[in-house]
């Protein structure tokens, strides 16, 4: 049992290396890469499931049939715990932008959780690019609320003396700028921990049926029966990771609602 | 050293999640009637506090 164990530590280097995004054609700054073939291929995936259930729907008010009550389902979701839950007055203004984001992320997480496909949230490039919209969208909304200077001088609340003013001004500022690498990091790290540890449970079931194989005997049984145990394993990873798919689209989503409605408030 | 500093990442990740469970399980058992809301809310806590536990995973084995 203990080769197995050495054998799986000498694999995971291989493992973790294959999760790092590697160029098709160019390089990694400037060229089109794996990752972004798969986001490209989750994107064309949104596309069609949109626009066949908005054809679908051409003519009737009430979804019939599977697909459409699903797409309708998440649709609603976004719309009622996201939009009208954070944003109040405001949710239809900011609505089309929050439900792009949540189908971005969610169909970029799904599609790395097909067997040998990967995710297309899995690189930084990509999640920082989806954060940096949300970024930019929100400081727009902001300084069309109340001008570029309002904006600006809003980051501190109003009514401090002038010294402790700016001391605030400058931590909200660091604050607001780092919610932009926070959202794409938590992102990132979700899906890539997530595959990794999925990759170890799926080493560890092979590595300990191979002894069985190669020399049959009762210790090799005992090692054999281990691998049941990590293939059940395997597949509650599973079940939790598609659950964090939703998950992190969903929170992704909600945060970028709360900024945006911070962004719009009237001094705090 | 990066599982000594994994191993205290997740000592954090932990205390904060048993923290949420605690409060949620308290509220639960409270208000019966707002036991979707309560859930919800703490998945969505403890998917923040998760995500700074999968960080310190990241940065140990980059």
């Amino acid at each position: 049992m203990g080769d197995a164990f050495n054998q799986v530590s000498e694999e995971m280097g291989e493992l973790i290396e294959s999760f790092f995004t590697t160029p098709i054609f160019g390089d990694t700054t400037v060229g089109f890469t794996v990752t972004t073939f798969w986001f490209l291929l989750a994107c064309i995936l949104m596309l069609v499931v949109i626009f066949t259930y908005k054809k679908k729907m051409e003519g009737q008010l009430v979804p019939h049939g599977l697909f459409a009550n699903g797409v309708e389902y998440l649709v609603d979701f976004v719309k009622n715990d996201i939009c009208k839950g954070t944003l109040g007055d405001t949710w239809k203004v900011h609505f089309p932008f929050l439900a792009t984001v949540f189908f971005v992320v969610m169909f970029g997480d799904y599609i790395g959780m097909l067997p040998t496909w990967k995710a297309g949230t899995g690189t930084t490039g990509i999640t920082l690019a989806i954060a940096l919209m949300s970024f930019c969208y929100f400081i727009y909304v902001g300084m069309k609320k109340k001008g570029v200077f309002g904006y600006i001088k809003s980051l501190a609340p109003a009514g401090l003396p002038a010294p402790i003013a700016a001391v605030v001004w400058v931590i909200e500022l660091f604050s607001t700028f780092l919610r932009l690498v926070t959202l794409a990091v938590r992102l990132f790290c979700n899906m890539f921990t997530g595959h990794v540890v999925m990759g170890v449970f799926a080493i560890m079931a092979t590595t300990f049926v191979q002894p069985m194989i190669a020399q049959f005997s009762v210790a090799a049984l005992g090692t054999g029966a281990m691998s049941i145990l990590w293939m059940v394993l395997l597949l509650l990873i599973y079940a939790v990771e598609l659950m964090v798919a939703f998950i992190q689209a969903y929170i992704f989503t909600l945060l970028s609602a709360v900024y945006i409605q911070l962004a719009e408030a009237e001094g705090h | 050293m990066n599982v000594i500093g994994y191993g205290l990442c997740v000592i954090g990740a932990a205390l904060g999640i048993a923290i949420a469970a605690n409060a949620v399980a308290n509220s639960m058992a409270r208000q019966p009637e707002m036991q979707g809301r309560l859930f919800t809310v703490f998945i969505l806590a403890s998917a923040f506090i998760e995500a700074l536990c999968l960080i310190g995973f990241v940065v140990s084995i980059m």
